[in-house]
């Protein structure tokens, strides 16, 4: 580039260039003019600058002023993102591995405990005197003891790590609650508590297993903080699903602590005065089972009246569900159906095919010898009409009658043209075309 | 069947003169079962109406948005004369138009309804996050003299989606341009092409002008109508004569080219392109000015290195670009024609994939900026 400067440097870069600044009173009072004009417009520009004004130019230099402070922010916004993203992924990593651990632990710890538990009943069958015998059995208990709170720690910490995958199915309550019910009749009445089961004949869907679980912790807490009256279970039918209610005539919750008894380690004053041996897990594990089976738990409890303990579960089916009705010819009757195929052979067949279904028919080899009424109720075309294709047809069809609905039909499967016609709402079905499947396929677009 | 081996983006162009032979010269190139936009340039030559017409026969349901040029990038390069078109397949790009036909009243609430109904609109079929995994290019009737208030208002209501376009041409007639949506030709208009894509890509702008030490101030402007008819207290023409050293007779399109002016907003320079002369010794602009912007004289730098430079990065950080969607100013072209680099150009734009047009002005994130190569660079489908 050729510099066109003719003045000799430093200059002003507000001279006019190739002017020479004249010296006399009058070219030094245009000069002055001159700046004073520049002064002025300066002077504007720079007062009007702060008005948040819609001037075009304004909305111009606003942009870039605010693209560049949004560039800036985003780009610090971002570096916060990603360190909190590493931040949590640090921390879910170490409560995984911490979850981990303590489920390797618990299981290790329970292989010489269950060694010592069959030491001691070896030592126990031995001929031994009467108060060494009382020490063994006293042994024996403290070991089962231990085994069942190591076996709720590897419970909770295989609930933590969420290698428990549920596995769902539907099967009658009562083949559930009637065992369970069983088991506490028995314990209830140890405990010299009345105990009520209301059996129920309703089909849910749930893990039976780990239902068990959270019925058998509720149990077993309802009867642990009770120290008289009874404990009751049975069930309520809701619309959305089955309640199973575990009540006691307890101690109750008061309404502060109805949330905190979920977390773990929190156990209520232990009424009987007796060794209390839980852990203060039980409630801990029903909560996260009813979290991995997605049933709602409920709590109704008033201090010094008893708590109802409830879980929401789902109906399952009893029964294989009847298949749908395609058996019947009503729906169809009556409807009008364009027919395009370039098969005269084709044509013919689906006009009988239609016409049993007591469908009009309206059939053709090509689009543009199509018999148009005043509307139809749904095109069936061919995807290989020689020049050219069923979603043209289609296309062009649906141009007139926006609402068409459309069965493809073709020849040989192509995954591209099925999400081409899944993309537009159409039936796809193959060739030879089963009278069922086109019959499903015209009921599913006409209820639509 | 042809689809299944479609890539996701075709190019075709035609040099037919009549509308039916070159829509359906595009069409024969471009169809498929998967075809979900058309994007067309077209020389103003063209007996608009018959080709809007003969374009919509021709791709029937398929969507087509496109506007008028000041020259073409086709697959050869440059050209003249011609229409120039982008395929997009459904399978890759989840594509929403929208068409603004009332500039002046296109205000935030309106944009922000615009952009909704865009977005809402390819959520429905999104490919890809939308808020990463989408662009949105502009076309404006480059004489409205209405681009910087809705493109702002525009880039508003996109938040963080990028956004480029550029203002329609008319081969350099100044008189009318066009954008092309709902299968026809609108002026005073715009439209909005938001794309949703599980490809790469990178909206970009590039200039090859570098800042002298003049400055000129505006002392007087008629901002309505882009009119700028002082600069530094003397006649605008006066002034811009002086500075390139030519007689006021000679100032044309190619002095502007090589003699633009820009204003610095930070670290930036932003031209702002000269359109003509008047006879009243002012001089309109391709966009908005004000009394009291100062401007500093530009120099170009060399054109194509700087163009080459650009694309070689971009495709260093997506890959090799499957295309390119190029909007770029008129007036480089002419200083391109004016150094004798057309060859070299073209060459350039072939190699590189570049389609798109001619404009009077370019679009970057809601600025309407001038003499720029700026567009869309689309990369190739992941594994």
């Amino acid at each position: 580039m050729v510099d066109i400067s003719t003045r000799p440097s430093p200059a002003s870069p507000l001279d006019l260039p190739g002017v020479e600044p004249g010296q006399s009173q009058a070219a030094l009072a245009e000069e002055n003019a001159r700046l004073r004009r520049i002064c002025a417009a300066l002077i504007e520009r720079v007062e009007s600058s702060a008005q948040p004004g819609t001037a075009p130019y304004a909305a111009f230099e606003h942009t870039v002023v605010l693209a560049e402070q949004v560039r800036e922010r985003t780009e610090t916004l971002r570096h916060t993102l990603e360190a909190l993203r590493e931040a949590k992924a640090e921390a879910e990593a170490a409560n995984l591995s911490k979850s981990k651990f303590l489920a390797a632990v618990s299981h290790d710890l329970l292989q010489p405990l269950n060694a010592a538990r069959l030491f001691s009943s070896a030592l126990e069958s031995q001929d031994l005197g009467e108060e060494p015998r009382r020490l063994v059995r006293h042994i024996g208990r403290s070991l089962q003891d231990v085994e069942t709170l190591l076996g709720t720690l590897v419970d909770i910490s295989r609930l933590d790590a969420g290698v428990l995958t549920p596995d769902r199915g539907s099967f009658a309550v009562g083949e559930l609650l009637d065992v369970l019910a069983e088991e506490h009749r028995q314990l209830a009445a140890a405990e010299g508590l009345d105990f009520h089961y209301v059996p129920s004949r309703a089909v849910i869907d749930s893990d039976l297993t780990l239902l068990a679980r959270v019925v058998r912790n509720l149990l077993g807490n309802a009867i642990r903080y009770t120290t008289s009256g009874r404990v009751l279970l049975g069930c309520r039918r809701r619309a959305e699903g089955l309640e199973i209610w575990v009540v006691d005539s307890g101690s109750g919750i008061a309404e502060d602590q109805q949330r905190t008894i979920f977390e773990e380690f929190r156990r209520g004053p232990a009424e009987r005065g007796r060794l209390d041996r839980g852990l203060g897990l039980g409630l801990a594990i029903v909560e996260r089972i009813a979290g991995l089976l997605d049933h709602p738990l409920g709590l109704v409890s008033r201090p010094g009246r008893g708590s109802r303990f409830s879980i929401r579960i789902p109906y399952g089916r009893a029964y294989p569900a009847p298949p749908p009705e395609v058996g019947a010819e009503a729906p169809l009757r009556g409807l009008t159906a364009w027919v395009i195929d370039n098969d005269p052979e084709i044509c013919i067949g689906m006009r009988a095919l239609l016409e049993g279904w007591g469908c009009d028919a309206v059939t053709a080899t090509g689009v543009d010898d199509l018999e148009r009424g005043e509307r139809a109720d749904l095109l069936i075309v061919d995807y290989h009409l020689g020049e050219t294709d069923g979603l043209a047809v289609a296309a062009r069809l649906r141009r007139e009658w926006p609402e068409l609905p459309v069965i493809l039909i073709t020849a040989y499967h192509d995954a591209e043209l099925k999400a081409a016609a899944r993309a537009r709402g159409y039936g796809y079905l193959l060739k030879p075309v089963k009278p069922l499947r086109l019959k499903m396929a015209m009921l599913g677009l006409r209820r639509r | 069947m042809r689809d299944t081996v479609a890539p996701p983006l075709c190019q075709a162009d035609s040099r037919a003169r009549d509308p039916e032979t070159a829509a359906a010269e595009l069409a024969a190139a471009l169809r498929h079962p998967h075809l979900g936009l058309v994007l067309f340039f077209c020389s103003a030559e063209y007996p608009l109406a018959a080709l809007g017409e003969a374009l919509t026969a021709a791709f029937g349901e398929v969507p087509v948005a496109g506007c008028t040029t000041a020259g073409e990038i086709t697959t050869e390069g440059y050209g003249r004369g011609r229409v120039v078109a982008i395929g997009f397949d459904a399978r890759h790009f989840a594509v929403s138009l929208g068409l603004v036909t009332d500039l002046e009243a296109f205000d935030l609430v309106q944009a922000q309804r615009l952009c909704d109904d865009l977005l809402a609109d390819c959520r429905r079929h999104a490919l890809a996050p939308i808020a990463e995994q989408t662009f949105v290019m502009t076309l404006l009737d480059g004489l409205s003299s209405r681009e910087e208030q809705v493109l702002a208002t525009l880039d508003a209501a996109l938040g963080s989606i990028p956004s480029f376009g550029g203002s329609a041409g008319d081969d350099n007639h100044l008189a009318h341009t066009h954008v092309f949506c709902e299968g026809r030709f609108h002026g005073e208009a715009a439209v909005v092409v938001a794309v949703n894509t599980r490809l790469p890509f990178e909206v970009f702008s590039t200039h090859h002008l570098r800042p002298r030490v003049e400055k000129l101030v505006v002392t007087r402007a008629d901002r309505e109508r882009r009119r700028v008819l002082e600069l530094n207290g003397v006649p605008a023409v006066e002034a811009y004569a002086r500075l390139v050293g030519l007689a006021p007779e000679a100032l044309d399109a190619g002095v502007f080219a090589r003699h633009p002016l820009a204003v610095r907003i930070g670290e930036d320079y932003f031209v702002r392109s000269i359109q003509r002369v008047n006879a009243d010794g002012s001089l309109s602009f391709y966009c908005a000015v004000e009394t009291g912007i100062v401007l500093t004289a530009m120099t170009p730098a060399p054109i194509l290195e700087d163009l080459a430079t650009t694309l070689d990065a971009l495709a260093s950080r997506l890959g090799p670009p499957s295309l390119i969607i190029g909007c770029d100013c008129f007036l480089r072209r002419l200083e391109i024609e004016a150094l004798g680099q057309q060859q070299a150009a073209s060459r350039l734009l072939r190699e590189r994939r570049v389609i798109g047009f001619n404009t009077y002005g370019e679009q970057h994130h809601g600025r309407h900026i001038n003499q720029t190569f700026t567009g869309v660079a689309l990369g190739s489908a992941r594994g």
